[in-house]
């Protein structure tokens, strides 16, 4: 049997200001998904942006190299990310006027 | 608690000590559960307060709903690469943030066949997070300054805790809980066995209270005056020097439901008699909670710098 985890890196938390996920731990998973549901997005055109980041060490890290996923209203957004080595976060930037996201974040693994 | 060596008990421990996986603890007769973190979480997941009947999130007490998910961990580092664990390459790690007072929590939830004494064991470590060139809080912390050997990152982890939450056909609910306190809040090393006198406070409690909680607070007992020291003798564990090396100690601890008492508390070389160590009750019983026999592990940090609890490998054993 395959090993899978779920893991929830933010909780119905409200940021108005740009941010990265807590570092995790993956080395075990083959493959990975984000979900990430904006269940409040307010301010002036707001857009919450969305980068995989990856890192050798969970201290120094980089984008992965795959586009940005961009959140414009309340959704559920998702996409999948391979070949990241042993640690995975998100960094997330917000545009518009006075932004403020409320988000859910997921990171959905399998061996 | 004493065993018997009967032929049956020594022909159990002599099949124990020729399996490898085993050999390395003293379960009692019956297993409950044996979890090796390198292949997977074994039902350890994130501890969260209760929500409310529409499911919204909003209503988790503020200082239980950022636990942190269980990672499982190669121990990576940045200077060595992957270290891997005792066992295996993985090992269960709960991390807090990288801010003061910050828990982290995992959790494994039974419930008890029988009443009886219980048994923990667990293979460990803690550790707190590498420094970056950034994020450096310099070459002194606390008591401790970088010489060659002694190493800031030791004065930089705060706590570590084992616990249950009990509760018994009668509806008496209880926790019997121990931390390792490795500093106290002004990053001094204290490196002491610590008790709570009090029990953890209830959501129902908090339902009205969100206001006056914060989202650091320590859920197991708020009040640091509520905890209290084992013993005045501190117990040096094997940190070794820098947050990039993972020495796995060994711990095993017994408590008993029919009493609902604990038993002791052997980490390493030491056993200490916990029989005195009081076990706070809720005042008023407890309906849903039939036989809980829940236990967590947590790490709490007490500077700004990620904390690390990693565990190898768990046994939870009973003598029914």
């Amino acid at each position: 049997m395959k090993q899978s985890m779920t893991a929830v890196l933010e909780r119905n938390t409200t940021f108005t200001a740009d941010f990265t996920t807590e570092p995790y731990e993956v080395a075990w998973a083959r493959e990975a998904r984000w979900f990430v549901r904006t269940l409040e997005l307010d301010g002036e055109a707001p857009s919450l942006h969305l980068t995989t980041q990856i890192s050798p060490d969970g201290l120094h890290w980089c984008d992965d190299g795959a586009p940005e996923q961009v959140s414009g209203e309340p959704s559920l957004l998702s996409w999948p990310v391979r070949e990241f080595g042993h640690w995975l976060r998100l960094r997330a930037t917000l545009r518009g006027g006075d932004p403020k996201a409320k988000v859910l974040i997921y990171l959905a693994l399998k061996s | 608690m004493e065993t018997t060596h009967a032929p049956a008990e020594d022909f159990r421990r002599a099949l124990i000590a020729a399996d490898p996986r085993l050999s390395k603890f003293n379960p009692l007769p019956r297993i409950l559960a044996f979890d090796e973190f390198n292949t997977g979480t074994h039902g350890w997941t994130e501890l969260i307060g209760n929500h409310d009947g529409y499911g919204n999130l909003d209503t988790v007490d503020k200082h239980m709903r950022d636990f942190r998910p269980p990672q499982l961990s190669a121990c990576d580092f940045f200077d060595i690469g992957t270290h891997g664990a005792m066992s295996g390459t993985y090992a269960l790690k709960v991390a807090t943030r990288p801010v003061t007072g910050h828990t982290g929590v995992a959790i494994r939830r039974l419930t008890m066949a029988q009443r009886g004494v219980i048994q923990f064991e667990t293979y460990f470590t803690y550790k707190s997070e590498a420094a970056t060139a950034e994020s450096s809080l310099g070459n002194t912390f606390g008591d401790v300054a970088w010489d060659g050997n002694l190493h800031p990152s030791e004065a930089q982890f705060g706590a570590f805790t084992i616990a249950t939450d009990l509760c018994d056909g009668d509806g008496i609910r209880y926790h019997c809980v121990m931390r390792y306190q490795n500093t106290d809040l002004d990053n001094k090393l204290t490196r002491r066995w610590v008790y709570p006198v009090v029990p953890e406070p209830t959501p129902k409690e908090n339902l009205h209270n969100q206001d006056n909680l914060s989202p650091v607070e320590d859920f197991t007992a708020p009040n640091p005056e509520d905890w209290q020291p084992l013993d005045q003798e501190p117990q040096y564990l094997c940190y070794n020097e820098v947050p990039t090396k993972v020495n796995w100690h060994y711990l095993r601890w017994q408590f008993d439901t029919r009493t609902r008492t604990n038993i002791e508390l052997q980490v390493n070389d030491r056993v200490m008699d916990l029989r005195d160590v009081p076990v706070p009750q809720y005042a008023d019983k407890y309906e849903g909670l039939e036989n809980l026999l829940n236990f967590y592990v947590s790490v709490r940090t007490h500077s700004p710098v990620r904390n690390f609890l990693f565990l190898d490998s768990a046994l939870i054993s009973v003598d029914w």
